[in-house]
């Protein structure tokens, strides 16, 4: 549970410098002339959240193989591209106008999702190589060589 | 049979090299004493049991409530549970890697990532076994401690 709470906080720190990144550039797109308060400061943090809690609810002890984490990482990202949308768009009407607007969204969170995992495989890459070299290390050592 | 001891230097691996006109049962059980000497486990195989050397293991398995041990061409059961192994092999170059395995560090040639914080290791035979992301610190600081 450490480890996942761990894991689930590194994707926390990465999501929400990539929402931040996704805001400047969909705002830009769709609403260029918009202004903002010092609020939109806590957004990408209320982002974070959301994309952070179906990880934390989907907790599972069971060591899955392979195939289930990949049907799991897919229901995972469903799950916080419909929660982001209902927080976003919950209380509006939905009308032809908003339409652009939650599919851009939805992207976004498509893309910040799959961004995520690749920047903690690149950080598990590093972690596998230097254990890799610890490892060539202490097989020499038990060997004698 | 002649025998030869040699001393060697320590920065070389230790050895042992029997010449021999054909490789009989003489010579396999001179083989098999040797390797004993570096560790032996039991397993049973279509209901004969066998002395398996430490060396010769890839990796021990747990599978619903049976115990395989793996070798590089070979399969044998044991009735020991996992936890006894890991007890049993923790001062030896084992370590548990996940609920199910117990894996032969001298076995594993690479480590690379996998899906979802977790890390696979690729034996010297192309298998492949998971670190569960649990068991990741515990062979980290083993891995670094023994590299020391």
């Amino acid at each position: 549970m450490k480890e996942h709470l761990k894991a689930n906080l590194g994707g926390f720190f990465i999501s929400v410098t990539l929402i931040d990144i996704a805001i400047f550039i969909l705002g830009g797109l769709l609403e260029p002339d918009m202004r903002f308060g010092y609020e939109a400061f806590i957004y990408p943090i209320i982002y974070g959240v959301l994309g952070s809690l179906p990880g934390l609810v989907m907790y599972s002890k069971k060591e899955l193989t392979i195939k289930q984490t990949i049907v799991r990482e897919i229901i995972q990202m469903l799950m916080i591209v419909a929660l982001i949308i209902a927080f976003m768009f919950g209380r509006f009407k939905v009308v032809p106008d908003v339409i652009p607007q939650i599919i851009g969204v939805a992207i976004s969170v498509m893309v910040i999702y799959v961004l995520v995992h690749f920047f903690s495989w690149l950080i598990d890459l590093k972690t596998a190589n230097l254990m890799t070299e610890d490892l060539k290390k202490y097989q020499a050592k038990v060997s004698g060589k | 049979m002649e025998i030869t001891v040699k001393k060697i230097g320590d920065d070389q691996k230790e050895y042992i090299e029997i010449g021999c006109y054909r490789e009989d049962a003489r010579v396999k059980e001179i083989v098999q004493f040797v390797r004993a000497r570096e560790g032996l486990l039991k397993g049973t195989k279509e209901d004969r049991q066998y002395k398996i050397a430490l060396p010769d293991i890839l990796y021990i398995e747990a599978v619903d409530e049976k115990t395989f041990i793996y070798l590089k061409d070979d399969c044998y059961e044991s009735g020991k549970r996992l936890y006894e192994f890991e007890e049993l092999l923790a001062s030896r170059s084992f370590a548990r890697i996940s609920k199910s395995v117990v894996v032969n560090l001298m076995k594993i040639d690479s480590i690379k990532p996998s899906l979802n914080g977790r890390f696979s290791c690729i034996l010297t035979n192309g298998e492949q076994v998971i670190i569960s992301r649990k068991y990741v610190p515990d062979i980290r600081e083993k891995l670094k401690e023994g590299a020391l």
